[in-house]
């Protein structure tokens, strides 16, 4: 199986492992027969069973990994058709063709390493094998899964790249041909109208851009497909061509009815996610506000506490204003009397 | 964002042409010599998309400056002409709405016509006004327009608080300068001394 497939970076050791077991098998216990013949479907010879499934494991296995060389292979070739397309060469049938076959074998591909995988399972879980085993299909199963991984991207690269040719092959087509459809000044496009309907009654070759059978690749009609298409985006783009174009337009219709429920689902959690923020919002800006409240309640301890001081300082005022006033009625009064003494002492000397 | 005009018509299958049930629409930016032709040409557009479209599914048509919006439900379907801004999705919500609302009024009677009738329905006319703007039609767009307002309301008012916050601040830094203050020129006892000490500064 590895000599096939170059990419692998493991060594083939197969012989070693077959001349160690048929050591093992010789001396192997009649234990393990007894073991697996109850767990595999009755047969007398337990071991053979056991290496009979791993050997279908392996079978399937090869296949698989045969299967995804081959795939890779028609890859590569399409590959190079896509990157070599020019402006009127177009090798679109085989293009197509090819992509086809290989979205086939990817899916089947797929399928069956989905079912190897299942089996591999199963043994694990229900035959008393060796852990070597157990972990050999593991191993084997997760690298076919990775190789085919691989593939499928390789084939998405493939087709986003011939996607890219092709719009810019059409941008040339548009650059050269003559139709006036996109310098869209407004009263050329008005006329339009009337020129439509003009040519309608003829045959309907403007409006409907999925009309077949209508010769000439024009770029006007090529452009609303593509319109239609950039608005539908299907994820295996398949553009181009009127004959594939009915079949397209089906392809289409799907994928619109998804992108519009999906809009929808995306507009409901962008408001969910509106919701979200605005609740935050709110909750910072009770934050703030309580903040604040303390700030406040701060401020007013300290205009209450001057209030007292300047309260305090004016009772002080007034009543040394009082003491003041009442000192000089003091002051006089004891001159008074000290002059009245002075007088008495005069009178009584002199 | 503009719609220009909205059809309902009857499709029956692939080979047989729509029949116009309803015609609602606004060719008032064209020239007056060119409005006839755009009507025909609105109605052959619409017959041509409403009959490409297949039962139960929405399409999107671009079509010079207009997208073409069909929505065909059991054989009913809307067609609106609407231009590039337009939201798909409000589009076609509104086709919804106007089908909900014709077979409200009509019922099943149009599954018999076999002709295009030309008499109008008010509630499309009204329907092409209204919705011009598309968060008429649209629930979720206006709950998402009035959700954004109010988050900038929002920011606005978080701004003046923070503003707020700073008034406070320097306001209890005043008052707290003030009780210092008012301490200093509170002395217990006042004596003539230290009123002339206090005179001074």
């Amino acid at each position: 199986m590895s000599a096939a497939l170059g990419k692998t970076s493991y060594r083939d050791r197969t012989p070693e492992f077959l001349s160690v077991a048929e050591r093992l098998k010789k001396s192997i216990s009649s234990g393990s027969n007894a073991d697996v013949s109850s767990s595999s479907s009755g047969k007398p010879d337990g071991t053979r069973s056991a290496v009979a499934v791993q050997s279908e494991f392996n079978k399937r296995a090869s296949k698989i990994g045969f299967g995804i060389h081959q795939t890779s292979q028609k890859l590569s070739k399409l590959a190079k058709l896509a990157k070599r397309t020019s402006v009127f060469d177009d090798p679109t049938m085989e293009i197509q063709e090819l992509t086809a076959v290989i979205k086939q074998d990817i899916t089947a591909l797929n399928a069956a390493v989905v079912d190897l995988q299942l089996v591999c399972n199963s043994q694990n879980e229900s035959g008393n094998i060796s852990t070597d085993t157990t972990t050999h299909s593991t191993t084997v199963v997760d690298n076919l899964k990775n190789r085919l991984m691989g593939a499928t991207k390789e084939f998405k690269e493939v087709l986003t790249m011939r996607t890219e040719n092709l719009k810019v092959h059409e941008n040339r087509r548009q650059l050269f041909s003559s139709s006036a459809s996109k310098d869209a000044a407004n009263p050329f496009v008005r006329q339009r109208p009337l020129a439509s309907r003009s040519t309608a009654s003829a045959s309907p070759a403007p409006p409907p851009p999925w009309a077949n059978g209508s010769a000439s690749s024009s770029s006007s009609q090529l452009f609303p497909s593509r319109q239609s298409d950039v608005e539908s985006q299907p994820l295996l783009p398949q553009q181009h061509q009127q004959r594939q174009q009915q079949q397209q337009q089906q392809q289409q219709m799907v994928p619109l009815q998804d992108s519009y429920m999906q809009s929808r689902a995306e507009a409901l959690h962008n408001v969910e996610s509106t919701i979200h923020e605005l609740s935050s919002i709110f909750t910072q800006l009770a934050t703030m506000v309580s903040q604040q409240g303390e700030l406040a309640i701060r401020i007013d301890e300290n205009m209450d506490d001057t209030l007292t001081n300047v309260e305090g300082a004016q009772g002080q005022l007034v009543r040394y204003l009082n003491s003041i006033s009442s000192n000089r009625w003091l002051m006089i009064k004891i001159f008074f009397v000290l002059v009245v003494f002075l007088m008495i002492f005069l009178f009584f000397v002199a | 964002m503009k719609i220009t005009a909205l059809l309902v018509l009857k499709c029956e299958s692939e080979s047989s042409d729509p029949v116009i049930l309803a015609n609602a629409s606004d060719v008032s930016h064209f020239g007056y010599f060119q409005r006839p032709s755009v009507r025909e040409f609105i109605v052959f557009v619409g017959r041509t998309v409403a009959r490409r479209t297949p039962s139960g599914q929405r399409q999107s048509v671009q079509h010079e400056e207009y997208k073409v919006h069909a929505y065909n439900r059991n054989g009913l379907c809307a067609v609106g002409f609407m231009d590039d801004h337009y939201p798909v999705r409000s589009s076609f919500s509104l086709l919804n709405q106007v089908i909900d609302e014709y077979q409200k009024n009509f019922g099943e009677s149009w599954r018999s016509a076999q002709t295009d009738s030309t008499q109008t329905w008010q509630y499309l006319n009204e329907a092409l006004v209204k919705f011009q703007d598309p968060a008429e039609a649209d629930k979720l767009l206006r709950i998402q327009r009035e959700l954004d307002e109010t988050k900038i309301i929002l920011h606005k008012t978080i701004d003046s608080v923070l503003a707020r916050g700073e008034k406070l601040d320097s306001l209890v830094e005043k008052s707290s300068d003030l009780s210092a203050a008012s301490q200093v020129t509170y002395p217990t006892k006042l004596h003539p001394i230290c009123f002339f000490s206090l005179m001074k500064p």
